[in-house]
């Protein structure tokens, strides 16, 4: 069974809410998951957001569930801004951040 | 105010104020007595301030107010201070389009700001740009609405620069609340034996004052200074952070391959400076200049960062885009 989150469009669709991402992560996202349902998150009104607004949607949902999330939920209509920012938070929340610098280059 | 405050004097623009001065004197902005230019970095420093000032009954005296104060009087930086001025209308900005001083203590007026942006600034047709300025703005108000505790909230301002020089756009956002140390002491308590320490940590992704945790806690990752201080160096603009008595600050790019080397710790980037203030600022001012003539994609900035992090420990499972 799969539960389908459709994301408002914010401001001139840019996703930056915390509080309205908070909300469906604690109202919609960890419930569905603890049910045992799949969740698809289709973000075609969106076409940015910010770390912050994915971090707040998923970074919990990611610490609970490891990497096995990645095969129960589905990102939906991204641009590939949404997708660039999705994959990072995913990354250092999988991964951590680095404890040194390395130099690395567009 | 010397007669150029902006962030490549901001050295010689802080280092002559003593904002909190005595307690019995009277609180006066001394105007340079020509034309001056002013850009947003102190625009929004002196609103903060002004509101610190109302906030502790001080009145406000500006000395040489006159025609060459107009552009800070469209930048509203008069009404902050309860000083009343008001310049002969006009319209439009010849040297480019500004988001005028605007105080935010509230989500929906952030709100209100990040919808203005792209039509005062006319940045409709430069949505890579548009991005990132709308990026840079909420998370640097995001981070005085949840942290500093100011009671004034945040004084941000923007403008765009479209006539000589490079074209780019300068954000400011300044508040007089607890400042970076403070806000940090909890989780970090070195943070408190020095600002520059502070700075450090605050820059640094995955530190945040809230919960100590490597994942940040559920609401914050910590990386919010971290991913604006990279995109003012993706395109190779100026970066600057200053509370308490510390001031750091990015200097442009000399060369593509400078501006295109991340460093994950602000003070191993080679182009930087670091100074102390003759006096402390209550609370905490960034600025970030986005070269909009070098921005490419937004999304590269993105896949550049995510270069920097390290990999999955596994990698077996896919993102499922479709």
């Amino acid at each position: 069974m799969k539960k389908t989150i459709e994301l408002k469009p914010g401001i001139v669709g840019f996703a930056e809410d915390k509080d309205q991402a908070r909300i469906i992560r604690l109202n919609t996202i960890l419930p569905a998951l603890e049910r045992g349902e799949n969740i698809v998150i289709d973000f075609r009104h969106v076409k940015y957001a910010t770390q912050s607004f994915i971090h707040a949607l998923l970074g919990e949902t990611l610490y609970k569930y490891g990497e096995d999330l990645l095969d129960r939920v589905e990102f939906k209509n991204c641009t590939p801004q949404l997708q660039s920012v999705i994959e990072l938070v995913v990354d250092y929340s999988l991964g951590g951040f680095p404890t040194e610098s390395e130099v690395v280059k567009q | 105010m010397p007669n150029n405050a902006s962030l490549h004097t901001a050295r010689a623009f802080l280092s002559q104020n003593l904002p909190y001065g005595d307690e019995e004197e009277p609180s006066v902005l001394v105007l340079h007595p020509q034309w001056t230019h002013v850009d947003p970095f102190a625009l929004s420093i002196i609103a903060a301030w002004g509101g610190w000032c109302v906030r502790n009954g001080k009145k406000i005296l500006v000395e040489n107010l006159g025609k060459h104060a107009d552009y800070a009087a469209r930048m509203k930086l008069f009404q902050y201070l309860a000083v009343d001025y008001s310049p002969p209308v006009k319209e439009h900005e010849e040297a480019g389009r500004f988001l005028p001083l605007t105080q935010v203590q509230t989500y929906p007026q952030l709100t209100q700001v990040i919808g203005n942006i792209s039509a005062l600034l006319h940045l409709n047709t430069e949505p890579d740009a548009l991005a990132a300025v709308q990026y840079c703005v909420s998370e640097l108000i995001r981070n005085v609405l949840e942290h500093s505790g100011s009671p004034e909230g945040a004084f941000v301002c923007t403008h765009r620069y479209v006539g000589k020089g490079p074209k780019r756009v300068t954000i400011a956002v300044s508040d007089c609340g607890q400042g970076i140390a403070s806000h940090l002491a909890h989780n970090f308590p070195e943070a408190m034996t020095d600002d520059r320490i502070a700075l450090g940590l605050a820059m640094r992704p995955g530190i945040t004052g809230a919960v100590k945790g490597m994942y940040g806690t559920p609401e914050n990752a910590g990386a919010g200074l971290f991913i604006t201080r990279s995109i003012a160096k993706g395109t190779g603009g100026y970066f600057l952070l200053m509370s308490g008595d510390a001031v750091y600050r990015l200097r442009r790019s000399n060369t593509p391959d400078e501006q295109i080397s991340l460093f994950f710790e602000a003070y191993d980037e080679p182009n930087y400076n670091l100074w102390a203030l003759p006096s402390i600022w209550l609370g905490t001012t960034v600025a970030v200049e986005i070269r909009t003539d070098k921005i490419e994609d937004f999304q590269g900035f993105f896949q550049w960062i995510r270069k920097q992090m390290p990999a999955r420990k596994t990698i077996s499972k896919r993102i499922n885009f479709t």
